[in-house]
């Protein structure tokens, strides 16, 4: 095809894109990945009985801070990487901080336990399956992102897929918080964690392979 | 001539706001921009310059949605361009010869430091005429360095350093203005 004619055809086509087209998309390929894994949650797994009672203690909220808050910073991360000019994941070291926040709670709940219930609070009862569960329900919210990113052009394609592996994890592991009963703040800070690292690894492997544009 | 950064933005915001004529003369002006882009990184391969030019446009209309307006144009298209090239080599599994990667990497300061819309002309009368005209001749006026060489009368190893030479002292001026 001449180039003349690809951009009569090209021009044909222009839509209006507005400054938060970007951003939107984004959120659109999040809630419609996040609606699936709460539909798993509440259908497959079911919701935490004592859901109401849970959401007026502290523990429920403690999770659920920790993980908004690495589900917004991946956020973050996803809108730069999507831009062709990214520098990159620096400027992301603030993420550090909820899980030091959480590390200082885990640690004062510690020292007002005795020694011999430690290793309970630490496995609680779904260690196993906590991680595995989180990496798994992060999977339609992985998949959510991957539409939103036909339209976007991240050039840093491992770091862009480990982003969305970060967000996919974090939103998966806050929609699990309605399911899961653990309370003390060792067990999310381990086993949460990991589950939301394995999703970033997942993504940061899968990048270069799906986001090739 | 070639159309400049505020020109470029103008018509790319234009565009995004629904204005087609403005995305057909934004796409018209790439053309030649991306030609030169192309055609001194791909010295092996010319016949594949229309095919990248194209694909870039396709890529450019397709993703503009990641333009930012308040950043400037040219480092957007660039990194766009320079994604699609990488992408070329990647899909023909070609490595990229050393002194090319090098170029890259030069040229990547030197585009992102002219798309501060400073005046290029401005800027290259700092440097001496001989690397002023090296810069001007490869890296404006799209010319290899061999013909670039035979232009200036002067051996081609000497183009090269002159432009790397020239290119550095631009990028650190660059800096040191907008610091």
């Amino acid at each position: 095809m001449n180039t003349d004619d690809l951009i009569r055809s090209l021009s044909r086509d222009v839509p209006r894109v507005s400054r938060s087209a970007m951003g939107r998309g984004i959120g659109l390929g999040i809630v419609g990945g996040g609606l699936i894994t709460a539909l798993l949650v509440a259908m497959v797994l079911g919701i935490r009985p004592d859901l109401h009672t849970a959401m007026h203690g502290f523990s429920f909220w403690m999770k659920w801070t920790y993980t908004a808050s690495l589900g917004i910073g991946a956020i973050v991360a996803v809108i730069r990487l999507s831009r062709p000019t990214s520098s990159g994941l620096r400027g992301l070291w603030w993420l550090i901080v909820p899980v030091l926040l959480l590390a200082g709670i885990g640690i004062s709940e510690l020292a007002a336990t005795p020694s011999r219930e430690w290793l309970g609070m630490w496995l609680g009862a779904s260690w196993k399956v906590c991680p595995w569960l989180v990496l798994t329900l992060a999977v339609p919210i992985f998949i959510g992102l991957q539409w939103s990113f036909r339209r976007l052009a991240p050039t840093r394609l491992r770091e862009a897929g480990a982003a969305a592996g970060l967000a996919a994890g974090a939103w998966a592991a806050t929609i699990y918080c309605l399911h899961c009963p653990e309370v003390s703040a060792i067990f999310v800070l381990t086993w949460y964690s990991l589950g939301i690292l394995l999703a970033a690894t997942a993504g940061a492997f899968l990048g270069p392979r799906l986001l090739r544009w | 001539m070639q159309a400049s950064e505020a020109q470029l933005r103008h018509w790319m915001t234009a565009g995004l706001d629904g204005d087609a004529a403005s995305h057909e003369a934004l796409l018209r002006a790439l053309v030649p921009l991306l030609g030169v882009f192309y055609r001194r990184r791909m010295r092996d391969a010319q016949d594949d310059v229309e095919d990248l030019v194209q694909e870039t446009l396709i890529s450019v209309h397709g993703k503009r949605a990641t333009y930012d307006r308040d950043r400037p144009f040219t480092a957007w298209l660039y990194a766009i361009a320079r994604y699609r090239l990488i992408d070329h080599f990647r899909r023909r599994r070609l490595s990229v010869p050393i002194e090319d990667v090098e170029t890259i990497l030069i040229v990547e300061g030197f585009e992102n430091a002219a798309s501060a819309r400073m005046d290029v002309d401005a800027l290259l009368s700092t440097l001496s005429p001989k690397q002023a005209r090296a810069i001007r001749d490869t890296h404006i006026d799209g010319l290899s360095i061999s013909d670039a060489a035979a232009g200036a009368g002067i051996g081609a190893s000497d183009v090269k350093v002159s432009v790397h030479r020239g290119l550095k002292a631009l990028a650190a001026r660059i800096r040191g203005e907008r610091t």
